[in-house]
């Protein structure tokens, strides 16, 4: 059985630092597991290798069994990997629907002279692909602004708009970014029940990075805790919650002493 | 404001047009350019045909620099291409002036993937620059195989005639400029509501999300040098036809920075940018002569020594106006004239 996502030993160096040391991590179909860690701990990197924005130095990383190291990165989409971005990565001069439109490019089978035609197939498919996007605004309960430009939308619904253009892109595997970052709790609340039905209605593994704890405990089938690059542990949320390497890595050693207590999981949360 | 319009299926969406009231607008445009020539001698009509043939050349670089975001001063190359395509072909091999206008179009096209391979890694002032040489070398090019091109003699064109009709007078010759430059506005709209436009935009405005969507930027770039450069071509050939004659001398690099300066008095990256910034800028030396007129005998005179110069003058001046104080060109004027129209009287 070949998992959806596998990293095998992957590790990333920049000069002599490695940002991403020996990290071994699996995702099935229809999985939510997290990745925590402090700032710095190399979460966006292992995002980036995964999205073919970086090349790993060692290791290897594949989808359904096959190695991403043998497809160009803009063919990773193709093999089911969407992903979101921290800092927003929208198409700013594009309304809503010309940015949702984009993630069904590779779709799309339009050549350019079939476009400039604007005839038959091409028009066939763009139909289907505006159908598509108006559902997935529907789903994202964006109506009211889908022919806003996106730079005029607040952070919150720019969020969306760039959950729904991964959507678009048909994935296997959903890369979240740091999503409900700079939230509010009513916008975080409505993320969570995306990402909740996402995994129920379409069967689409996700992988989180994330800073918002109650989120990641409340939702994550998995956690996985990485600090300095290197994995520290993974498993259910309530055990990585109270492994005293995590704790160590949010608070200094000094912390993991302290906490050495019967009250130690309780510290725990509230520090995280 | 337009009220009382709805959409009830997707495909109403992807339309260019959304009402009667629309096409009929559409209809009184088409008959006012068709009329045009009656309106003017022929010196009007040169102006119109100028107008219309910066037009398609302005179209054709916005798909390169106003969607894809690539600067391009080398857009005099491809006009040189384009012209002496359709020259050759037309004039020295006696082949049908549709085969010519096609040529006019393929072979700027593919010669432009020359020049854009070396061109993909790099952005802004340095891709303007290799741009800008392959000018020159297109230039000492036709210079050097003048067994083919007649080297800086150039070539004499006749007006064509296409399915036995000719086009020999200054009115006709501008129907066939404004029937080339429909064409060319309905292609580049229906390339912009397409994957291939829209991807094109994303490199432009985040190239990373772009990849990340799937878009070989590449491969991309490419062809929005290739679409470019084929309607860039065109717009070449008829500036051979309308000048008769087709050297290297009539393609002066100035075109170039005419061509990007229509863009920006425009607004980037809009069609109908495109077609507003050609009339007003290849119109501006005419309203000039106008207002100088009015100030009498000397300052007349004044213009006609000095034309040249102070049409560059006048270029540098409106540009600089342009991007200080809108920089989304005429189409912003014009946005901002009907956002101002639907909330009056009030302010927003």
């Amino acid at each position: 059985m070949t998992a959806l996502l596998r990293l095998k030993d992957v590790t990333r160096k920049f000069g002599g630092i490695n940002a991403v040391n020996g990290v071994s991590l699996s995702i099935e179909k229809g999985e939510i597991v997290s990745v925590i860690g402090p700032n710095g701990a190399g979460k966006t990197t292992l995002f980036n290798l995964i999205s073919g924005f970086l090349p790993v130095t060692t290791g290897s990383i594949s989808v359904e069994g096959r190695d991403l190291a043998q497809v160009p990165a803009h063919k990773y989409v193709q093999l089911g990997i969407g992903r979101t971005f921290q800092n927003l990565a929208l198409f700013k001069h594009g309304t809503v629907v010309d940015n949702i439109l984009v993630g069904r490019h590779w779709q799309m089978k339009t050549s350019v002279i079939e476009a400039a035609l604007h005839f038959g197939r091409s028009r066939r498919e763009e139909i289907a692909a505006r159908e598509r996007v108006e559902e997935i605004i529907e789903f994202l309960e964006i109506e009211h602004v889908r022919d806003k430009v996106v730079g005029t939308l607040s952070y919150g619904q720019q969020k969306r708009v760039e959950l729904g253009r991964a959507l678009a892109t048909n994935p296997k595997v959903l890369l979240l970014d740091e999503i409900v970052a700079g939230m509010n709790q009513e916008e975080t609340e409505d993320i969570a029940r995306f990402i909740l039905d996402i995994r129920e209605e379409l069967g689409v593994a996700i992988l989180l990075i994330e800073h918002d704890m109650h989120l990641v405990m409340d939702i994550s089938d998995r956690v996985h805790a990485l600090n300095f690059g290197r994995t520290i542990t993974e498993g259910q949320p309530e055990d990585v919650r109270s492994h005293p390497g995590v704790i160590e890595a949010y608070l200094g050693s000094g912390g993991a002493e302290q906490q050495a207590g019967p009250d130690h999981a309780k510290a725990t949360e509230a520090a995280l | 404001m337009r009220s009382g319009y709805f959409k009830e299926t997707v495909a109403e969406h992807i339309n260019l047009t959304d009402s009667t009231l629309q096409r009929i607008w559409i209809l009184i445009g088409l008959i006012f350019v068709v009329a045009l020539p009656f309106y003017f001698g022929l010196y009007g009509i040169s102006l119109i045909t100028l107008m219309a043939i910066s037009a398609i050349g302005a179209m054709g670089l916005n798909i390169l620099t106003g969607w894809t975001g690539q600067i391009s001063l080398g857009q005099t190359a491809f006009m040189v291409l384009g012209a002496y395509a359709y020259a050759i072909s037309v004039e020295s091999w006696g082949w049908p002036p549709i085969i010519g206008f096609a040529l006019a179009g393929i072979v700027p096209a593919f010669a432009s993937v020359l020049v854009g391979v070396p061109s993909l890694r790099l952005k802004g002032l340095y891709l303007a620059i290799t741009t800008l040489a392959s000018a020159f070398i297109v230039n000492q090019l036709v210079l050097e195989f003048d067994g083919l091109t007649n080297g800086a003699s150039g070539i004499f064109v006749n007006r064509p005639t296409i399915f036995g009709y000719a086009f020999d007078t200054d009115a006709k010759l501008f129907y066939l400029v404004a029937f080339i430059g429909l064409l060319t506005v309905l292609a580049c709209l229906n390339l912009r509501r397409s994957r291939i436009g829209r991807a094109f935009i994303a490199i432009r405005d985040n190239d990373n999300a772009a990849r990340v969507m799937g878009i070989d930027l590449r491969a991309y770039k490419l062809y929005a040098f290739m679409a470019s450069s084929f309607i860039v071509g065109i717009s070449g050939a008829l500036y051979g036809i309308f000048l008769s004659f087709v050297t290297i001398d009539g393609f002066p690099l100035l075109l170039a920075i005419e061509a990007l300066a229509i863009l920006i008095v425009g607004g980037m990256g809009s069609i109908a940018g495109a077609i507003l910034g050609a009339i007003f800028l290849v119109g501006l030396p005419e309203i000039t002569s106008a207002i100088f007129g009015m100030f009498g005998e000397t300052a007349k005179q004044f213009l006609s020594t000095g034309a040249h110069e102070i049409k560059g003058l006048l270029y540098g001046l409106v540009i600089i106006l342009f991007l200080r104080l809108q920089p989304h060109g005429l189409m912003g004027l014009w946005q901002d004239a009907k956002r101002a129209w639907t909330l009056w009287p009030l302010r927003y």
